[in-house]
């Protein structure tokens, strides 16, 4: 039995979550909540998870019935991210870890959504979407690696859409994305916009303030062109982004021409979550992996295929 | 916390010393391990270093301008806090 407490506060997330074998056991979370018309800025995202970590992790214990002492392993997000906020978190993840004297666990964020992905929808192999405000990738696993296929050559599609709902004052209250959407099923009219998808990859910065449609469409290509590269039939989208049901509606359409089947978590894991991090430490820590305290800093800078997957074949 | 502020005539670079007492030698080392693996966010002009000492947590900084000497002061304290929180809610550390 192995039990891992996972921290996560790359973005305006701070959550703190709790997973043994498979079983998610406490996941709390609070998120920072601007005012519409304004973006979260890293200094105040950092007060604001200072302000609430240690209530989290509170929570997370109690929620779990478990003691410090019933933990095998501590994992937190080690990048990429948010410099400030990502500190802030890793400084109480160090501590807690020298005081309860357990191994320390370093964890690639874009991971965290891989790993929570696979375990609650048991996908086999699947061709990963990874889509949110800070990141945009189309990932397949091969030998040991996440390999990248494809990604945004600019800002994440997440970005994109955050920073069109700030242009029209939409509310951040529970997301952006989410009052988008709900918006977006009351529309009726199709405006045409640039469409840029280079070859893998896509670009969003020009088509800055725009419907779903044309952001969307671009992604179902080219993850139907990764699937097509790696002969795949399985679709997993992760990430704040992977809770819009039209992309999923999409992606279903594309996947349903190829006789592929779609996965996608509910806003419980597809919006950063502690116990992702957990998860994909719980994966890392069975493997043998540990990360050593000097070794423990944050890095904003973080590739999905820089960690080596040594818990799959 | 005693701490002391000069321009060091020699090379010109601002100096900051500060000495955190902590109960014991362990929870200073915790401390340390906890603060020191993280790098300045800036790259150049400010450098900064963390040691222990019985059971005393002594930080040195060298800059090259005030205002990034404070900036890194004043988040260093806010990061020290955080530290000592966690370790007063969930501490003391386990026996070795």
């Amino acid at each position: 039995m192995t039990v891992v407490i996972g921290f996560e506060g790359s973005a305006n997330k701070i959550g703190i979550g709790i997973i043994r074998d498979g079983e998610v056991l406490s996941n709390p979370r609070r998120t920072y909540i601007t005012p519409p018309g304004q973006g979260f800025l890293p200094s105040d995202t950092a007060r604001h998870h200072r302000a609430f970590i240690l209530t989290v992790l509170k929570e997370a214990l109690e929620q779990a019935g478990l003691k410090p002492a019933d933990i095998d392993c501590v994992a937190y997000t080690k990048g990429p991210g948010m410099g400030a906020p990502l500190v802030t978190v890793a400084l109480v993840a160090r501590t807690v870890a020298q005081l309860w004297g357990k191994p320390l666990l370093g964890v690639n964020h874009c991971i965290g959504h891989i790993e929570m992905g696979r375990l609650i929808t048991k996908a086999n192999n699947p061709t990963v979407l990874y889509v949110s405000g800070g990141n945009t990738q189309v990932i397949a696993y091969s030998e040991r690696r996440y390999r990248i296929f494809g990604e945004t050559i600019d800002i994440a599609v997440g970005n994109c859409l955050d920073r069109f709902a700030r242009v029209i004052k939409i509310s951040n209250d529970p997301s952006p994305g989410y009052n988008i959407e709900q918006m977006a099923k009351k529309g009726s009219q199709y405006v045409e916009l640039p469409y840029t998808v280079k070859g893998m990859d896509v670009s969003f910065s020009g088509i800055l303030s725009y419907i779903e449609e044309t952001l969307f469409s671009m992604l179902v290509e080219i993850t139907e062109r990764a699937m097509a590269h790696c002969g795949s039939q399985e679709v997993l989208i992760v990430g704040g982004v992977g809770c819009n049901l039209r992309l999923q509606e999409m992606m279903g359409v594309m996947c349903k021409e190829r006789g592929a089947k779609l996965f996608a978590t509910d806003e419980r894991f597809c919006i950063d979550n502690g116990a992702m991090i957990a998860q994909a430490g719980w994966e890392m820590f069975r493997s043998g992996q540990v990360t050593e305290l000097e070794d423990s800093w944050i890095t904003q800078r973080y590739r999905t295929d820089e960690v080596e997957v040594t818990w799959r074949d | 916390m005693a701490a002391a502020g000069e321009a060091n005539g020699g090379t010109g670079k601002l100096e900051f010393s500060l000495d955190v007492p902590f109960p014991s030698s362990r929870d200073a080392t915790i401390a340390l391990r906890s603060l020191s693996p993280d790098k300045e966010p800036r790259k150049g002009g400010i450098s900064k270093l963390i040691t222990v000492s019985g059971s005393t947590l002594s930080v040195r900084w060298s800059a090259d301008e005030s205002r990034i000497l404070r900036v890194s002061v004043s988040s260093f304290l806010d990061h020290l806090s955080l530290v000592m929180e966690t370790m007063e809610m969930f501490g003391p550390p386990v026996a070795v």
